[in-house]
């Protein structure tokens, strides 16, 4: 088990990450999502004992471990832009297996198999500049893999990558936690990816966990109302209500379970009303069931719902049928 | 013009002769060259790998002594090396003034802030993601460093040459402490510096001809290692 006790990380004397714990099971699949700068790199770039946490403690198995070390053997990153040596595929691939004093034989045998099972047989001769931006992501992915560690962190594994290639990226991922004990964490922005393939997605949110669900989480600057606490904060090209009594750069969140899912606009005392089109549907959890689903809409800014299965049916939805979201503006959670 | 052509003509005789004090000077100031290169780049380009990598106390104002160095006046280093290296200097008792050593070490001290400074600047060019990657798949400090290194290895190829470059092209430090003895500490810069005053403007531009090929011959050769190198 991989753990951030008290965790309290400063750049320059401003606190950007700030954790009471986080923990990583083994085995486990945890997506970390949250906007631009809530901190999900630093938090992986700690997990991965790359840097040391300003205040607090990195645990593995229980023992306090530092930067460095035999520790960092056993989890390895995989940044949102990676980078490859100046080398061929190949010689990349081998580069972690050579530092770890790996024989010859063996390291041919795990690197002929890793990129077997990314797909990536055929750029083994090739050199960085001779790859795409999603081809250098699927080899960064199977350079970590080849090391076969206990912690695999990713770094929005799927920035780089069209639809298609992300879908197979997760399933390789799928594949390597199936064959063998590997706990994957994972930073991203895409809520639809983190349900789909997590086991459990937690929120990050100005360097803290934060108390909400996921979703719907924007980074916002709230307009000064003439009157009263009724507030509106540009979010994408949609303008969302919210009550407070605050104004300037704040976080909005909207729970999923807060949001009225319809065909038509409801005559209704929601604030918020905003039509868009269903962009897609997962089922939480392992087996997909359950009876919630996640529907997410671009309504001018991508918005996750949680609604029952009846509902689904009874609406008809699916990705790419008009849809409604509405919500009260006292819904809006302000932090 | 007659006088410029002359001397070509005669550059061109002694070379072709294979003068002997024409090859000897150019012999000893290639030993001192490659001695003082690799002393400097020895010491330099660690030196700079630190000075980029490496987060101390007084890092900010160890890079500003490396980079002011870069333009200290060799004569004037010529003349503090000559205090120190004279009879009643600290260094008095070694015997190095008007030796090739006593060359090699100005040359050494001239070209140490060069190799420092532009591998510092070299290995700061170099992405910070190749560091952080070699840390993670579970490179140690040295490897680490050897990963960094490779990267910045065409930057670092160029640091040798302008340390050489450098080295060969001195003269105020070489003719302070060297004393320009010939067959003894007499070097290609020097001994053009000699000739010329002397009005033997032949032998002069034989010796500054061989200067140049050195240092053509050193930029072919890099070139050539960095032609066998890929991105």
């Amino acid at each position: 088990m991989l753990e951030l006790m008290d965790v309290r990380h400063e750049y320059d004397g401003r606190v950007v990450l700030h954790l009471e714990r986080f923990a990583v099971p083994p085995g486990a699949a945890i997506a970390v999502v949250g906007p631009n700068g809530s901190g999900k790199s630093t938090l992986l770039r700690l997990l991965a004992l790359l840097e040391r946490p300003t205040h607090g403690r990195v645990l593995l198995d229980g023992a306090v471990v530092t930067a460095g070390g035999a520790a960092r053997r056993r989890v390895t990153l995989v940044e949102q832009r990676p980078i490859l040596f100046r080398a061929t595929v190949r010689e990349n691939l081998e580069f972690g297996l050579q530092v770890r004093g790996i024989r010859r034989a063996e390291v041919n045998r795990r690197v002929e198999n890793v990129a077997a099972r990314l797909g990536i047989t055929p750029l083994l001769s090739r050199r960085r500049h001779e790859l795409s931006d999603g081809e250098v992501q699927r080899v960064a992915v199977a350079r970590a893999l080849a090391l076969e560690p206990d912690v695999l962190l990713l770094d929005e594994p799927a920035s780089s990558a069209d639809r298609a290639a992300a879908l197979s990226l997760y399933r390789a991922l799928a594949d390597e936690r199936a064959r063998r004990p590997l706990a994957v964490c994972l930073a991203s922005h895409q809520l639809e990816d983190a349900y789909r393939w997590a086991d459990d997605v937690r929120a990050l949110a100005d360097g803290r966990l934060s108390p909400v669900t996921p979703e719907n989480l924007f980074r916002v600057e709230l307009m000064a109302a003439a009157s009263g606490d009724l507030k509106h904060a540009c979010v994408g090209t949609v303008e969302i209500a919210a009550m407070t009594d605050r104004t300037g750069p704040a976080i909005l969140a909207v729970p999923p379970t807060d949001i009225f899912v319809s065909r038509e606009p409801l005559a209704s005392s929601a604030r918020n009303t905003f039509q868009g089109r269903v962009t897609g549907l997962a089922r939480r959890g392992p087996g997909g069931g359950g009876g919630a689903v996640h529907v997410t809409a671009d309504v001018g800014v991508e918005l996750i719902a949680v609604v029952t299965e009846e509902a689904v049916r009874d609406l008809g939805l699916v990705p790419g049928s008009p849809v409604v979201f509405s919500f009260k503006a006292s819904a809006v959670r302000v932090f | 013009m007659d006088f410029l052509a002359e001397g070509f003509r005669r550059a061109l005789a002694l070379l072709v002769s294979g003068d002997a004090e024409v090859y000897g000077i150019a012999l000893l100031t290639l030993r001192i060259g490659v001695i003082a290169t690799v002393l400097a780049c020895g010491l330099g380009i660690p030196l700079g790998f630190v000075l980029a990598t490496r987060p101390f106390w007084g890092r900010r104002a160890a890079l500003t002594v490396v980079n002011t160095a870069l333009a200290f006046p060799t004569v004037v280093l010529g003349l503090l090396l000559y205090g120190l290296l004279s009879r009643r200097g600290p260094l008095g008792a070694a015997g190095w003034l008007y030796t090739w050593q006593a060359i090699a070490l100005g040359d050494v001290l001239l070209a140490l802030p060069i190799a420092a400074a532009l591998a510092a600047a070299a290995v700061h060019g170099v992405d910070p993601r190749i560091r952080r990657t070699a840390e993670t798949l579970g490179a140690g400090r040295w490897r680490t460093a050897w990963t960094v290194a490779r990267e910045a290895r065409f930057a670092l190829a160029a640091v040798i040459t302008t340390a050489f470059g450098h080295v060969v092209a001195e003269i105020g430090s070489a003719m302070t402490v060297g004393g320009n003895i010939r067959g003894q500490t007499r070097t290609l810069t020097t001994a053009v510096a000699l000739y010329t005053s002397q009005g033997d403007f032949g032998l002069a531009l034989a010796l500054g001809l061989i200067l140049l090929l050195l240092a053509l011959l050193v930029n072919v050769a890099l070139q050539a290692l960095q032609g066998r190198g890929h991105a």
